[in-house]
């Protein structure tokens, strides 16, 4: 059987890249292939850049409200379209289909919060800065910008930011995960039938030499990224070169700390949720449990007991409460974890390494894993394994929580479970990830608060979405005025 | 079977509806109820609105903070032996049988929407809805005892 082929997006229609490499792209559920990815090329990428340069003057001209009926124009399709668009992302990212409907509902809200144009993108103004003299900030496009997204987010990253450069009057190219090219290519058959001008927002499937292309184009005005930590290093580095606007938001290893008077009855299901929600493959999933004081047994075994209930699975079941990994190559990393936590002596209380789903024994399936007696001087406690495995790490107090918090390389997210006020005011005035969840598990950010780290989480000054988002995709320019 | 998460309550949701609604249009079809058929034709036209609200309701309120298992919570109490009884087999059947039966369906997807709005206490808007359509399902049956 043929796989299908993944095409650009490129000027308004579907290209064929002139790639002479292509990818697979794998159901992680079944271990299939299910499609080919072509490793685009740097002439993909300007044909795509001459495109959306093209367009922009026309594009920019556009009443600001013009442009948002666009977007109005494109809620409604993605709602028509939801359960078909979700499906395809539990296929091809393995996450279950509540998850894949989560983020379809976070990718639309971004587009709900982009139609706020008219007044996010008003500058301001201010007469008599000086006898007879008046001064006006106006927020302009820039032109052409461009978003490189990753695998755990197959839909929602890049709407993190293309909606936001749209309304705003820039033009806007995506570069998907080549693991994971099906979904954006779904919404992308979408994006067609709305009906944007030619040029206005392109696609540019590939790997390396595409993300070089968009970085040293020189027509690109800025970049935003979502991935790892040293590839987001590396592109702040050489935009920084080019001179682009760049945002790029890197790694993860959060820690929750649940305090000996937090309610585990009403806060024992988000906390699990936390750790093994989407396997534990988002940047906001807790990574390292930390129990203070007396509380740490009682914690480990009620999660421990609850972890041993989730159902692995084919994330398009219904019954399925935790899916696969997103590739082979992934799993076996975090197999490797697994066993450097053994090796540096750490306690395996429940061990998801053998973890058979009936069904579907080549799916790239790892099983809720729990580690006690975890030392933050373990790799298991400080780098980002990005699965479904708990590092238990026992504090004696909120002193020295706040510290293993503010001792880690990254600082995304950090939680606190607690009834004391008192707790949960130091806890979020002291530590330093940008993300607090006060009883909450995972503190995502809605489309209309920024969504990004701080350290080496997030490099970069303006995060993603929110208001702040508008400040990234224009110029203000500042117009003295004085008339005689 | 459990109902372990938000999207396998709303999924049971969309069942329900869909299997009343198929009834409730065979049962208008059935020249033996031509007597309330007008009625019957309401019915499915409702679970066809109720269709459409399971639908919005899971779309616009899951989201990866409510993503948390739903404990002690399945299908079997609210399954119905007579679900072996066809839409297709009520083409056939008497009136009294029918309503008797779309008696049971109403009292069924009235108890199981008390029952999900209350593990839905989370999420008062997915709360709301489902008690909607159970209040809904309570204006039905108070239509049914009229007949009889």
């Amino acid at each position: 059987m043929s796989l299908s082929v993944v095409n650009n997006y490129i000027n308004g229609e579907f290209v064929q890249s002139d790639s002479a490499q292509f990818g697979d792209v794998w159901n992680p559920a079944t271990g299939e292939k299910i499609a080919t990815v072509p490793y685009g090329t740097k002439a993909d990428v300007d044909r795509a850049v001459k495109a959306a340069r093209d367009a922009y003057p026309e594009w920019r001209e556009t009443p600001p409200l013009t442009r948002a009926r666009y977007l109005f124009r494109l809620k409604d399709a993605f709602e028509e379209n939801f359960e078909e668009i979700a499906e395809t992302l539990t296929i091809e990212q393995g996450k279950v289909i509540d998850e894949a409907r989560g983020e379809v509902r976070r990718m639309i809200e971004n587009v709900e919060h982009a139609t706020g144009v008219t007044t996010l993108m008003c500058g301001y103004t201010l007469e008599d800065i000086a006898k007879g003299i008046d001064c006006y900030g106006h927020r302009q496009p820039m032109g052409v910008f461009a978003a490189i997204v990753p695998y755990n987010f197959p839909g929602m990253v890049a709407w993190w930011f293309l909606p936001y450069a749209l309304v705003t009057g820039n033009t806007f190219i995506v570069k998907p995960s080549e693991q994971v090219p099906m979904t954006q290519t779904k919404i992308f058959e979408i994006i067609d039938d709305i009906g944007f001008p030619e040029g206005v927002v392109n696609m540019v499937h590939g790997a390396k030499d595409v993300v070089n292309g968009l970085l040293d184009h020189p027509d690109i005005k800025g970049i935003s990224f979502v991935g790892s930590t040293p590839t987001a290093q590396y592109i702040y580095k050489r935009c920084g070169e080019t001179g682009k606007r760049v945002q790029a938001l890197g790694g993860a290893k959060n820690i929750v700390a649940v305090m000996p008077d937090a309610d585990l009855d009403q806060g024992l299901p988000s906390l699990v949720s936390s750790f093994y929600g989407c396997a534990g493959q988002r940047c906001l999933a807790g990574a390292v449990l930390a129990p203070v004081g007396d509380i740490a047994d009682e914690l480990k075994d009620k999660f421990v007991a609850s972890a041993k209930q989730i159902k692995v699975g084919n994330g398009l079941d219904e019954q399925t409460a935790m899916g696969p990994l997103g590739n082979a190559g992934h799993k076996e990393r975090v197999l490797g974890f697994i066993e450097k936590g053994i090796a540096e002596g750490a306690d395996l209380v429940l061990d998801g390494r053998d973890c058979i789903v009936e069904d579907y024994p080549n799916g790239f399936f790892v099983g809720p894993t729990f580690f006690d007696k975890v030392t933050p001087d373990m790799s298991i406690a400080g780098e980002e394994i990005f699965g479904p495995v708990v590092s238990m790490v026992r504090a004696k107090d909120l002193d020295d929580v706040i510290d293993l918090v503010n001792t880690r390389r990254y600082a995304n997210a950090s939680c606190i479970y607690t009834s004391s006020g008192r707790a949960a005011r130091e806890f979020k005035y002291r530590v330093n990830p940008s993300m607090v969840g006060i009883n909450i598990g995972v503190a995502a950010p809605m489309s209309f608060f920024p969504f990004g780290g701080y350290g080496n989480s997030m490099f970069g000054d303006i995060k993603a979405h929110g208001q702040e988002i508008f400040q990234f995709f224009t110029d203000t320019k500042v117009v003295i005025e004085r008339w005689f | 079977m459990p109902l372990v998460n938000f999207g396998a309550i709303m999924n049971f949701a969309e069942e329900i509806e869909t299997l009343d609604m198929a009834y409730y249009q065979a049962a208008a079809g059935n020249p033996a109820c031509e007597v309330n058929k007008a009625l019957f034709e309401q019915f499915a036209k409702d679970a066809g609105k109720n269709i459409q609200t399971v639908k919005r309701t899971r779309r616009e309120n899951v989201t990866e903070m409510i993503l948390e298992g739903i404990q002690n919570f399945t299908r079997e109490p609210f399954q119905l032996n007579m679900e072996i009884k066809s839409a297709d087999a009520c083409h056939t059947c008497a009136l009294g049988e029918t309503i008797d039966t779309i008696k049971t369906l109403e009292e069924r997807a009235e108890r199981y929407y008390q029952a999900a709005a209350d593990k839905m206490k989370a999420l008062p808007e997915v709360a709301r809805a489902l008690k909607l359509m159970g209040k809904k399902r309570s204006a039905h049956l108070k239509m049914l005892d009229q007949l009889s």
